[in-house]
């Protein structure tokens, strides 16, 4: 399925730098099983695989853009080895939002909008998951806030030279399904760990990291997200539908072809192409002719 | 768009300037932090580099520290070293397959400043240690291996190291290798011999959680005080020992194993801690702690013998790289004599900095320095206890007879009456296969290394 990218702004000629985002935490946090006590130990605190991905996807990004990436962390001051990683790496600028908790989505997503905003980044990029593989709700937040187009969950991420502020790529769909998106800045991107690995940083960059000063700036606040009452709290138990079965006196074959289906007519296949909108309702009449929505 | 001010890495990338430093110490442990302390406070430009994530991340360590040799670089040390517990319980345990043989000792003054030995965390201990250099100005460069020497100065002088990362020389007056056990730093510059197996023992060990009231109740210590239990004749067939420490709310519990014969008896080292956890005389001890780490390293337990050379142009090995690691059995130490090097290499690297030589004469007075020391002192005079304390004999036969001694001793054979001593331990050393010169040569062996 392809998604061609919404209408909006023309593509920059000269984007922006790509802010890349570098949540701070304990790999090996260790949860005591009866009291839910989590201990941490920030010497094991790094960034996850999917923020190192989305890093080298930055790094990648901004020099066929010909621009820069400035990393950005929400934390306390030690989170800032994060940030000196990306530094090392090949990022040119990084800012602290300081915090001495990371605090929840919503505050997270409010902080780096605030820094995008700041360095005004055409681009932003996350990791799909961090360790503690929370909501991943922050991505998509900041899209909010920052009004920006979303390609979330990308399992691959191109970028073309000829086309500065453009990026294509492919995202997981359930059923093992893929989806092609195509999406112009502004715009927020998640990326899986497995997109791209992080560059071996170069001694220079390391020793220079080490010394670099870090911009620190105030958390900007939160932003609303939306609010929604749970129906339900606990695990999901479909009712039970009486189904009448097959007539018994029919032969074997008849009433295995009418249990599986095998031989049932079928709807013919249909591709569509559809504002987001459009597709949701299409989706549902669909669902409804079928007998599954009611 | 930087910063105002700012520093950033493609600005230290254009600098040549930002690799050279005017040493390189590579290796974040006790030595090498000692080494770059002692350096940055000098005044030279030092780069600690560590392979590791941060300093003591990879170390495995199950011992305990003595960490007095502090008291003229750190002043009041222990105020701020992070340590586990302060030992002021010491024993000796000789096991058999049932029985167990305890000399055990204890001092209140060893819980008191300025202290004697403590069980430490090493990723604690290490990154303290490290954050002390790093205080006095070196940089502290981890995740980096250094990968071999750079000889490009006259005569094959070693000027600097090259590491994992790409455009990854750095570039240096001296190095101070204390890059372990495995120093291929030495190896390459020709400064070991041929390695031989039967120079390292295997370190095995398992980390066991306990509550801290429970640690404290079963080893009978006040809070923040531990124990050290030393044990032999509890590797079966395979030379080495066996030990117990407390933490604060953990127990270290592993055996020592004689390489060779850890290889050719073809058991697995878990099989044997597996066995000393067992033992009626440490199960109790060891009852419900829950597995948290698992973990084995080699040990250069030959000693003085099996040291390298110790200086070369521009070059100095220090720590375990040198093989500065005191197994004699009533000493086992290894973190002093680390520090105790490395403050000495420290101190002689910035003397030839300072004079513009660092050729292998300009660094000559590690060496000396080592020699008038507590370092080479220790190790030339117990020389020759590692092989006595991992001969068969010791290892096997005179647990068992002591044992038996002391069992015959305590054993009230009523109506019999008690058996004299002498008479005692005659019968016993008769039946034990023992012969009484080999016990009066090792006897006169043990007064010539520890007297």
């Amino acid at each position: 399925m392809t998604v061609p990218a919404a209408p909006g702004p023309a593509p920059a000629a000269a984007p922006g730098p790509v802010l890349a985002c570098r949540q701070w935490a304990d790999r090996r946090a260790d949860v005591d099983p009866l009291t839910g006590t989590v201990t941490s130990d920030p010497r094991s605190a790094a960034a996850s695989p999917a923020d190192d991905a989305a890093l080298e996807c930055a790094l990648r990004m901004a020099t066929a853009w010909g621009t820069h990436v400035v990393a950005v962390t929400v934390g306390p001051p030690g989170s800032e080895a994060v940030l000196r990683e990306a530094l090392a790496a090949g990022a040119e600028r990084a800012v602290r939002v300081d915090a001495p908790e990371p605090g929840d989505a919503a505050s997270v997503a409010a902080a780096i909008a605030g820094v995008a905003g700041m360095v005004g980044a055409r681009a932003v990029l996350c990791g799909d998951m961090g360790w503690g593989r929370g909501s991943g709700a922050v991505p998509a937040l900041v899209a909010a806030v920052l009004d920006a187009r979303q390609a979330l969950g990308l399992v691959d991420l191109a970028t073309d030279p000829e086309q500065p502020g453009v990026v294509t790529g492919w995202r997981r769909l359930d059923g093992g399904r893929r989806q092609h998106l195509r999406a112009a800045a502004p715009f927020v991107a998640s990326v899986e760990g497995g997109v791209a690995l992080l560059r071996r940083a170069p001694l220079a960059g390391v020793l220079g990291a080490g010394q670099a000063t870090i911009e620190v700036v105030a958390p900007a606040g939160t932003c609303p997200v939306p609010s929604w009452t749970p129906s339900s709290t606990g695990p999901g138990r479909p009712r039970t539908h009486v189904v009448d079965g097959p007539d018994p006196d029919d032969p074997v074959r008849r009433r295995v072809e009418l249990l599986t289906g095998l031989t049932a007519e079928r709807p013919a296949r249909r591709v569509v192409r559809a504002e987001p909108v459009d597709a949701a309702h299409q989706l549902i009449a669909a669902l409804a002719d079928w007998g599954e929505w009611s | 768009m930087s910063a105002p001010g700012s520093l950033t890495a493609s600005d230290n990338a254009a600098s040549s300037d930002a690799a050279r430093f005017d040493a390189v110490v590579v290796g974040a442990g006790p030595a090498g932090s000692a080494a770059a302390l002692v350096l940055a406070r000098r005044g030279h430009r030092v780069c600690l580099l560590e392979r590791g994530p941060y300093p003591g991340s990879k170390n495995m360590y199950g011992g305990v520290v003595y960490p007095r040799i502090l008291d003229e670089l750190l002043p009041g040390w222990w105020e701020e070293a992070p340590v586990q517990r302060w030992v002021t319980r010491r024993a000796t345990m000789m096991l058999t397959a049932d029985q167990a043989l305890t000399v055990d000792f204890r001092s209140e003054a060893w819980g008191q400043p300025p202290y004697n030995g403590a069980t430490a965390l090493r990723p604690d201990f290490d990154a303290w240690l490290a954050a002390k250099a790093v205080d006095a100005g070196a940089l502290l460069v981890t995740s980096t291996t250094a990968t071999g020497l750079l000889r490009d100065g006259p005569g094959g002088t070693v000027g600097g190291v090259t590491t994992d990362r790409p455009g990854g020389d750095l570039r240096a007056r001296v190095v101070v290798a204390c890059d372990g056990v495995n120093s291929f730093l030495a190896k390459e510059a020709g400064l070991y011999g041929k390695p031989d197996p039967a120079n390292y023992t295997l370190g095995a060990k398992e980390v066991l959680a306990l509550p801290a009231a429970t640690i404290e109740d079963r080893f009978a210590l006040g809070p923040g005080q531990g124990a050290d239990f030393e044990i032999i004749g509890c590797t079966g067939d395979i030379a080495g020992g066996g030990f117990l420490y407390t933490n604060r709310d953990s127990l270290a519990v592993g055996v020592v194993l004689h390489l060779p014969a850890l290889a050719a008896a073809g058991v697995r080292p878990e099989q044997l801690i597996a066995g000393l956890k067992a033992h009626p005389a440490v199960a109790p001890l060891v009852a419900g702690g829950e597995l948290v780490e698992y973990s084995a390293h080699l040990i250069p337990e030959g000693g003085y013998d099996m040291m390298p050379t110790l200086t070369g142009p521009g070059m100095l090995v220090a720590g375990d790289a040198a093989a500065m690691c005191l197994a004699a059995g009533i000493w086992l130490e290894g973190v002093n004599f680390a520090i105790g090097s490395g403050m000495a290499a420290g101190e002689s690297a910035a003397e030839a900095l300072e004079r513009g030589d660092v050729s292998e004469g300009g660094l000559s007075g590690y060496e000396r320095r080592l020699r008038d020391g507590f370092v080479l002192q220790d190790h030339r005079r117990l020389r020759h206890a590692p092989h006595l304390l991992l001969s068969d004999r010791v290892q096997r036969r005179y647990p068992q007879l002591a044992c038996d001694i002391v069992e015959d001793l305590f054993t009230v054979t009523n109506p019999e009456p008690k058996p004299g001593i002498g008479r005692l331990v005659r019968r016993r050393v008769a039946s034990s296969g023992v012969r009484l010169r080999h016990l009066a040569a090792d006897s006169w062996r043990a007064l010539r290394t520890f007297g």
